[in-house]
């Protein structure tokens, strides 16, 4: 067993906890960090195969680079809609957000 | 299929620990009710994991994940834990049905991935790799990855704008 | 012999149809004027009808015919056309003819109904269906209109449709007469599939089996065909056993029952057999059930009539009886006396009901022991209808007689058992006909009825008939066989029979003497026979248990079959569709409950959509 399979089972585990997190939780917050946490799981993968792969290379890094960036992004404007929603709707519990249905 | 036969290294030891580290918080973020031991725990797996970048010669990306990751996003969640009232936690009425079959769904997903790693052919020896990755990495965008920084770098911009432009009190406009 | 209006005999239908697309196509929009449209129609026809005959009547006019191909299968080719012969002839004239005079009886007698126009666009359809049957010059096209001018029927008999009585009568009239053109599509199918080149047209039919000896078909197919033709004009014409639809059908408004019912189409099944003649020549069994059922029939209504009191009911028995002897005629082999008689009775029989109609008109009531001494106020009406009854009782010299003496005379060589039993049922028509003027025209007036004559539009028709009444039968006399001449083409079969002639103009007058005796007179008390033999009364009047005896074999037993097919159809079809049903609308709630709104549900569903495909797409390399 490679260090890389690993890294891999590794990722895995931790996008499946992060998964499990996004299905399971109510508080909205604690979805988003899920959500950050299977992003980073993706990440690993990323830095793994860019030292263990067929064809090392620094592109590996430059994609988790930007995929930090996104997820920063991703974060910035999710608290801000979270805000929003609390402010109208003063919970935070995403199974009380039922919109879609209507 | 599960042949554990691995030399013990340096490496493997502190895999190994890190490792444990990351899921462990990941489990217990999972776990807990209060959601700012989550946040604290989902920072100490975000930690552990930068510790595993650096296992990975990617020191570079460690800093930027202890940056961004503990540093920003962490801490952007706790004001927005701060922002909203959390009393009601743990007390809402338990989904068994759903909460199970999201279970079943994880680990079947988990069971996949983990028998596609096993069955994957992955070449032993690897290459020798870059030293000195930051420069590298410099190096890469500002040449090779020039035009996708720029747009990365618009997109910060617009998803800031966005944002304080959604959490902004609207008491103008309603006035 | 020219055949120039032979050539668009076609247009004889033609105008009554047209008069029936317009009145349908206009509605109820027009009432008056709607009726003058069908009656103009039928008018035009008969103008061109009476051309055609008397182009024809010198006797050897060449048979004129024309037909294209309707349909063509592969080499299998079915013509439609019409053909002019002097059979063809004559019914043209009559049905053209009565129809005019039904037109336009019909101007007064339903002035006050305000679907009249949807009354006349019917009569103009049954017109223009009755005028096409008589035209055609094969049985398919025959068949088709057969059909029309049953449904024709089924819908002026339903035409009151708001008396549940005129509702079962019609359904009764298309479902009885169903019976036996179920057994004429048979027989139709059954000489398609035997006679050399699929050939349906009559001259092909005639010709096959004309020169029967050793030919082209079986004796015992040949007997087969021939009693599902006559199975066809059984239901048609009111014979027994499928006489019962005819009586009920008197629901319909009084000219349909002289038009339809009397006149023209109950003698389609005459024409017919007449028409398809040769098929029932080449077989004896054929021929003997044809005679033996007409003259059971014969006897059989005109025993009923004795014991009806709806005035109309007696008529309708009459001509059940009538037909009977047509059939009768047909039976022992004379052509000439079926149409002559047909002939005449259109007229007398035409001549009776329009009578009745306008008694009814004046009087609001169909029973005759509810009228008397109408003869007073309504003077035209009861000497026309008192002409009409001595032609049927066959008195000479009205019509009836002649056509009554040739059937007679032609039973008499045949079978004298049949001229007997014809002897018998002539009695008994006299005797009803006399009970029923008497009842109605004569003796005692009742009271409050404010009985009066009825109006020209309707009494001119009456008179027309009457005179054709009274002179149609000089056409074919034991003296003057011109008729059967012209209409067979053969030599004269009739030779006089004085015995025949003095019989039945002997038990004609006995049967009015009696009546006479019994209805004005009194020297016979009325209830002479009832008071003696009360069963045979009540059986009389419950016509022989004939309906109930169906309602027991026939109705009820279908009944308990749709019932059970009711059943059947409530709980297994309409279970299956109904738990059908229940399954996609529990999936629908299913998925409604799956539709919570919740981005987690679909991200969960989602989750496990992509197991289930990747194991799906994986688990296909093991197999």
């Amino acid at each position: 067993m490679s260090m890389l399979s690993s890294y891999l089972t590794l990722a895995a585990v931790l996008f499946c906890i992060g998964l499990f997190g996004v299905l399971t939780k109510r508080n909205a917050i604690i979805v988003l960090l899920s959500i950050e946490l299977m992003l980073n799981a993706v990440n690993l993968n990323l830095i793994a195969f860019s030292k263990y792969g067929v064809n090392p290379s620094i592109a590996g890094h430059i994609f988790s680079l930007f995929t930090i960036t996104v997820a920063a992004a991703e974060a910035a404007v999710g608290i801000a809609v979270l805000i929003v929603l609390y402010r109208s709707r003063a919970t935070v519990n995403v199974d009380e957000f039922d919109e879609l249905r209507r | 299929m599960l042949n554990f036969d691995i030399e013990i290294t340096g490496e493997f030891v502190a895999f190994f620990v890190l490792s444990v580290c990351a899921i462990v918080g990941a489990v217990l973020a999972i776990n807990f009710t209060k959601v700012v031991h989550t946040a604290l725990s989902i920072a100490f797996t975000f930690v552990s994991i930068a510790g595993l970048y650096v296992l990975l010669e990617a020191e570079f990306i460690a800093f930027v994940q202890v940056l961004l990751y503990v540093g920003a996003i962490t801490i952007l969640m706790i004001f927005g834990i701060m922002m909203t009232k959390h009393d009601g936690e743990g007390k809402e009425p338990g989904r068994p049905l759903h909460d199970t079959l999201a279970a079943i769904g994880c680990i079947c997903l988990f069971g996949i991935l983990f028998y596609g790693i096993r069955n994957a052919n992955f070449p032993t020896e690897s290459a020798p790799f870059v030293e000195d990755n930051t420069r590298e990495i410099g190096k890469a965008l500002f040449t090779q990855y020039a035009i996708p920084f720029e747009l990365v770098s618009v997109l910060l911009t617009v998803a800031f704008i966005g944002a304080i432009a959604l959490a902004k009190r609207e008491e103008e406009s309603s006035q | 012999m020219s055949t120039f209006f032979a050539q668009y005999a076609w247009l004889v239908p033609v105008f009554p149809f047209a008069a029936f697309a317009i009145l349908t196509a206009m509605g109820k929009g027009m009432s008056k004027t709607g009726a003058w449209i069908g009656t103009i129609a039928t008018f035009a026809s008969l103008v061109l009808s009476l051309c055609i005959a008397t182009e024809r009547l010198s006797g050897n006019a060449e048979d004129y015919s024309n037909q294209f191909t309707w349909i063509e299968i592969g080499n299998l080719k079915l013509h439609a056309g019409f053909e002019v012969t002097n059979l063809s002839t004559m019914m043209l004239v009559v049905v053209t003819l009565v129809g005019f005079l039904v037109n336009l009886y019909s101007q007064g007698y339903m002035k006050k109904d305000e679907r009249i126009s949807t009354f006349f666009a019917y009569v103009a359809l049954f017109t223009s269906s009755m005028l096409a049957l008589v035209l055609s010059d094969n049985l398919l096209t025959f068949y088709i209109f057969w059909e029309l001018v049953g449904v024709c029927s089924f819908l002026l008999v339903g035409f009151w449709y708001q008396k549940p009585e005129a509702r079962a009568a019609a359904k009764k009239a298309f479902i009885v007469t169903r019976i036996g053109d179920l057994g004429l599509l048979i027989a139709l199918l059954l000489l398609f599939w035997y006679m050399p080149g699929h050939a349906l047209d009559f001259t092909t039919i005639h010709n096959v089996f004309d020169s029967q000896g050793g030919g082209a078909i079986s004796t015992g197919i040949t007997t087969l065909i021939a009693l599902l033709i006559f199975l066809g004009a059984v239901g048609k014409s009111g014979q027994f056993p499928l006489h019962v639809w005819l009586p009920d059908a008197m629901e319909g408004p009084t000219p349909i029952s002289a038009l339809i019912h009397a006149a023209t189409m109950v003698a389609a099944g005459v024409f017919l057999v007449a028409r398809t003649f040769d098929i029932f020549d080449a077989s004896q069994v054929a021929m003997t059930t044809v005679a033996i059922v007409g003259a059971f029939t014969a006897i059989f209504a005109a025993t009923i009539g004795l014991a009806q009191n709806d005035i109309k009911r007696i008529l309708a028995y009459s001509t059940v009886s009538q037909l009977g002897y047509m059939m009768l005629a047909l039976g022992v082999g004379s052509v000439t006396g079926a149409m002559f008689h047909l002939l005449t009775h259109a007229f007398f029989k035409a001549l009776l009901f329009l009578g009745a109609g306008s008694v009814i008109h004046s009087v609001h009531t169909q029973d005759i022991r509810e009228m008397g001494g109408l003869g007073g106020k309504m003077k035209i009406t009861a000497w026309t209808f008192g002409i009409g009854a001595l032609a049927l009782s066959g008195i000479p010299p009205f019509s009836g007689f002649w056509s009554k003496d040739a059937i007679l005379t032609a039973a008499l060589d045949k079978q004298p058992i049949l001229f007997v039993v014809g002897i018998i049922a002539a009695f008994f028509t006299a005797l009803y006909m006399a009970r029923l003027f008497f009842l109605v025209f004569v003796g005692k007036q009742r009271e409050g009825q404010h009985a009066k004559e009825s109006p020209s539009v309707m009494t001119i028709p009456l008179i027309v008939l009457a005179i054709l009444a009274t002179v149609a039968g000089f056409v074919e006399t034991p003296f003057n066989g011109w008729f059967g001449h012209w209409l067979t083409g053969g030599d004269a079969e009739h030779h006089a029979s004085g015995l025949v002639m003095v019989v039945s103009a002997a038990v004609g007058l006995l049967g009015l003497y009696i009546g006479w005796l019994m209805y004005v007179k009194g020297t016979i008390r009325r209830d002479a026979v009832s008071s003696r033999m009360p069963g045979l009364v009540t059986v009389l009047e419950r016509k022989y248990y004939i309906d109930e005896l169906y309602q027991w074999l026939f109705v009820k037993p279908l009944q308990g079959f749709g019932k059970a097919l009711e059943l059947f159809d409530e709980y297994v079809v309409d279970g299956i569709v109904r738990l059908s049903g229940y399954s996609v609308s529990a999936l629908g709630r299913l998925n409604s409950r799956l539709q919570n709104g919740q981005v987690q549900t679909y991200a969960l569903t989602a989750i496990i959509g992509i197991v289930i495909l990747i194991v799906a797409i994986a688990g296909r390399r093991f197999w």
